[in-house]
């Protein structure tokens, strides 16, 4: 659809979705995640009631699919350490325990859902690297800060 | 005898980095969309990867990873990162095919075909598959920071063989000068 009532309805849709609800969630990790999970698993296609009553059923799921795309394409183009950073602050508004989290996604790859339909392979190849990559730097993380916690944790010996 | 094997081993080679080139990669970190979109011609994502061949071999991230001081880390990023950089050769040198299979197509119902330029053009195509399969095997051998690392160590040598002339010439001047003191 290219007629210009059409284009300033999705360009209304959009700039709704980025105001009213992606700006209030905590990271662009966790953005891709919401939108990735505004999407049917069997048909791919985007829902949201709220945006599609105020702008239309195509409207909405245009821009949905618009802003699913831009944050990827942020997240594919981010240097590996804010990729980190981004998962850092993925995890602890999650509320899930860090060890937990990390186990299940390298277990599971449940990020693979997050990845929008007609992306770039390369791209698709460069996310789900980082992604594997990020994960690991985090564990790692996880695993140095559980080696020193007990030592500064212990009791304070009892004196002779 | 001699210029005759040199001359099989040159073409052999040539056929490998070919092959090396076009090898089949898993498609198993690919979604359906993705698969299809590798096989659109000339797509605006395809421009794109120009610019993620810098974040693939993104000095940043090499450093970021090799300041955590694990070699388990450091594999999995080499792993990753070879992977990567092996997808995108061989998708470049596949759609590069996918484009001259186009073009020859066409070409054969053109009236007025331009020799000269469709010879030019056929060298080029050769050029880049025959680098894609260079690339290949160099990733392949030595890693996906390969390239970066040749540069380097050509970089380091260059400056030391620079060094030695500045010596040697230094020497011989000494010792000419010597020579010319009765």
């Amino acid at each position: 659809m290219n007629n210009p009532a059409y284009l300033l309805t999705m360009q209304n849709a959009f700039e709704d979705l980025q105001r009213r609800t992606l700006s209030h969630i905590p990271c662009d990790f966790a953005r891709l995640i919401y939108l990735a999970s505004m999407r049917d698993y069997n048909c791919a296609i985007y829902h949201h009631e709220g945006l599609a009553a105020r702008y239309g059923q195509e409207q909405a799921r245009e821009a949905l699919q618009a802003s699913h795309r831009d944050i990827f394409s942020k997240l594919v183009y981010l240097p590996l350490e804010g990729l980190v950073t981004e998962l850092e602050a993925y995890v602890r508004a999650s509320h899930e325990a860090p060890d937990d989290l990390i186990d299940a996604w390298q277990e599971l790859e449940p990020y693979r859902v997050a990845v929008p339909m007609e992306a770039d392979s390369t791209m698709v190849q460069l996310f789900l690297s980082n992604i594997r990559l990020a994960l690991e730097v985090l564990r790692l993380r996880q695993e140095q800060s559980q080696a020193c916690q007990p030592v500064s944790s212990l009791p304070p010996l009892p004196a002779r | 005898m001699m210029q005759g094997f040199a001359f099989v081993a040159v073409a052999v080679f040539l056929v490998v980095l070919l092959l090396l080139s076009a090898g089949h990669e898993k498609d198993e970190d690919l979604t359906p969309g993705a698969k299809r979109n590798r096989g659109r011609l000339g797509s605006a994502d395809a421009l794109q990867s120009a610019e993620l061949v810098l974040r693939i071999f993104s000095p940043k991230d090499r450093e970021f990873i090799e300041l955590r001081h694990s070699p388990r880390l450091q594999r999995l990023y080499q792993e990753e990162r070879r992977k990567v950089a092996l997808h995108w050769v061989r998708r470049t040198s596949r759609e590069v095919s996918r484009i001259m299979r186009h073009h020859r197509l066409n070409a054969r119902y053109s009236q007025n075909v331009n020799v000269a330029a469709e010879t030019k053009l056929f060298g080029q195509y050769l050029e880049l598959r025959f680098l894609c399969g260079v690339l290949v095997f160099l990733i392949q051998l030595l890693g996906p920071h390969a390239l970066v690392d040749l540069a380097s160590y050509t970089g380091k040598l260059y400056e030391q063989l620079g060094r030695t002339m500045r010596d040697v010439s230094a020497v011989s001047n000494v010792a000419s000068s010597g020579d010319a003191v009765p």
